[in-house]
């Protein structure tokens, strides 16, 4: 191994894993412009029960994906997972409500309307699928680059011994 | 190599009040210049000069023969240290060193051999992933110190670092800085009000008074032929003794005492007969002896040393260290003799030396 990778890896003993944090960000910018275009389309608000779980799950969202992006700033493997599992959730609400939005048909007096027309509903599935490789390249990188540190880190501790 | 000419520098403040007076100083390269006097004698302003912090009215600074007197701080090549630390608490002990750096945009991997160098010196190695509020007061001035050196300036400027640390860790990290100058043979300009501090660590001393420079020297200059008064008393713990006598008959007449005196004291004041002047003595010059009465009101066992306070004479107040341990009463009668006397013109305050 070259000294640069080294001195690179060893780096990692002090510097944050700064790419899986921002990916980690990233994916919430991307559900935030998702669920933004989601509320308000067609200048009409589509108001179901599933409108209801999807906020509340946005906000879990939020929430698990920025204190993930806390975690794996510290290479804290637990939070890989996390970050895996909120990206498989982005992937099925493909499924749920842009899929049901883009479905349903509006009626307001005599006339019908289409809630989600196809441009909204590419953008959607486009955030959430953006989102979600944020989510698992964010855990990816930070897999490998615990993996990479903790070997350093016991060379270290072997050839100290 | 970093030479650093103060030359002909006064600072004067918007409402006119004039912190320094003419300042001149030739720095050479490797030297540890310790700025010492009270609070408000100019020596943090001077050092903050230097440093770019503050604007210098009058004169010019060179370092290495390059005028720097209206160079921006951040173009000097200087490094401070400062007395409350200046530490950013929300960073780790590496980004704090490392900061200064990646500002400048080095490459990572460089700033990391440094930051891990630096941390070696100052033995911080186990501390770089903590924030400074889980360090102790002398570790976190290690970290300000590593800090300056990962940026390897030209020059190292210390505004009073010691002085927010307790009396254990202050001898501690004085050596330490001490161990660090010899080993990074930098530059250095330090300011401190405490004379313990100036002694140990300098390889000059400028005494500064009311913006003005007192006196320039090693510490053995400063401490065995002061220039003036000012110096005398300042430097040396306890403080110089002073009586006002008058040279007369070959003596030293004092209110109640005489002070026998020497050939060579004696054609030292050759020019002072029958004339007042003031004579110092440090409490360490004082001996015991069969020459003056003493009369003791206070005895203070310092273990190698015992500092014996009375009265003499018409009252007059003295201090002497004697060596070993001396159990004198309030009351006591004890004999002294003077060992090494200072003498001092009294219109000038300044030191009287024959050929000076």
């Amino acid at each position: 191994m070259s000294e640069d990778r080294i001195v690179s890896l060893d780096r990692m003993r002090y510097v944050k894993n700064k790419a899986s944090a921002n990916l980690a960000l990233l994916a919430i910018v991307f559900d935030v412009l998702y669920f933004v275009g989601l509320y308000r389309t067609n200048d009409e608000y589509y108001y179901t029960f599933m409108m209801g779980i999807s906020v509340i799950y946005n906000l879990i969202f939020m929430l698990m994906a920025f204190l993930s992006s806390e975690g794996v700033k510290n290479y804290k493997k637990g939070f890989s997972w996390l970050l895996f599992a909120l990206g498989v959730g982005q992937i099925v609400r493909i499924f749920i409500l842009p899929m049901q939005a883009h479905e349903a048909i509006g009626k307001l007096g005599n006339t019908t309307y289409m809630v989600m027309d196809d441009r909204q509903f590419a953008f959607s599935i486009a955030c959430l699928v953006l989102s979600a490789v944020c989510c698992f390249v964010s855990g990816i990188i930070n897999i490998d680059k615990k993996n990479r540190l903790d070997k350093h880190v016991a060379s270290l501790k072997g050839s100290a011994a | 190599m970093a030479e650093l000419s103060l030359q002909h520098i006064d600072k004067i403040y918007d409402n006119n009040v004039q912190a320094v007076f003419d300042f001149n100083m030739d720095v050479k390269d490797g030297e540890l210049i310790v700025l010492v006097g009270p609070s408000g004698c100019g020596k943090s302003t001077t050092l903050r000069m230097v440093a770019g912090l503050e604007d210098i009215s009058a004169g010019s600074l060179l370092l290495d023969g390059r005028d720097i007197t209206r160079t921006p701080a951040k173009d000097r090549d200087m490094a401070m240290v400062f007395q409350n630390y200046a530490l950013y608490g929300h960073m780790t002990v590496y980004e704090n060193m490392a900061f200064s750096m990646t500002l400048r945009k080095e490459k990572p991997n460089v700033i990391h051999k440094r930051v891990l160098a630096a941390a070696e010196i100052l033995g911080l190695e186990s501390q770089l992933n903590k924030k400074p509020a889980q360090l102790s007061g002398g570790q976190r001035q290690r970290v300000a110190m590593g800090r300056a050196i990962v940026r390897t300036p030209k020059v190292f400027l210390f505004d009073e670092p010691l002085s927010n640390l307790d009396a254990k860790l202050r001898g501690a990290t004085r050596r330490e800085i001490l161990l660090l100058h010899k080993r990074l043979q930098a530059t250095m300009l330090y300011v401190t009000h405490d004379q313990t501090e100036a002694l140990t660590l300098a390889d000059r001393i400028v005494c500064m008074s009311m913006g003005h420079v007192q006196q320039i020297g090693t510490p053995l200059e400063l401490y065995d032929t002061p220039a003036n008064l000012f110096v005398a008393g300042f430097i040396g713990l306890p403080p110089m003794n002073f009586f006002d006598v008058t040279f007369e008959d070959g003596k030293l007449k004092g209110k109640g005492f005489e002070v026998a005196l020497s050939d060579e004291e004696k054609y030292t004041l050759s020019d002072y007969n029958r004339k007042q002047i003031r004579l110092g003595v440090r409490p360490e010059d004082i001996a015991e002896g069969d020459s003056i009465a003493v009369k003791v009101f206070s005895n203070e066992n310092l273990g190698m040393n015992t500092l014996v306070h009375g009265h003499m004479g018409d009252g007059l107040r003295v201090s002497a260290k004697l060596r070993g341990w001396t159990s004198y009463r309030a009351g006591d009668v004890m004999k002294v003799d003077f060992h090494k006397k200072h003498f001092f013109d009294l219109e000038t305050t300044n030191a009287i030396r024959k050929g000076v």
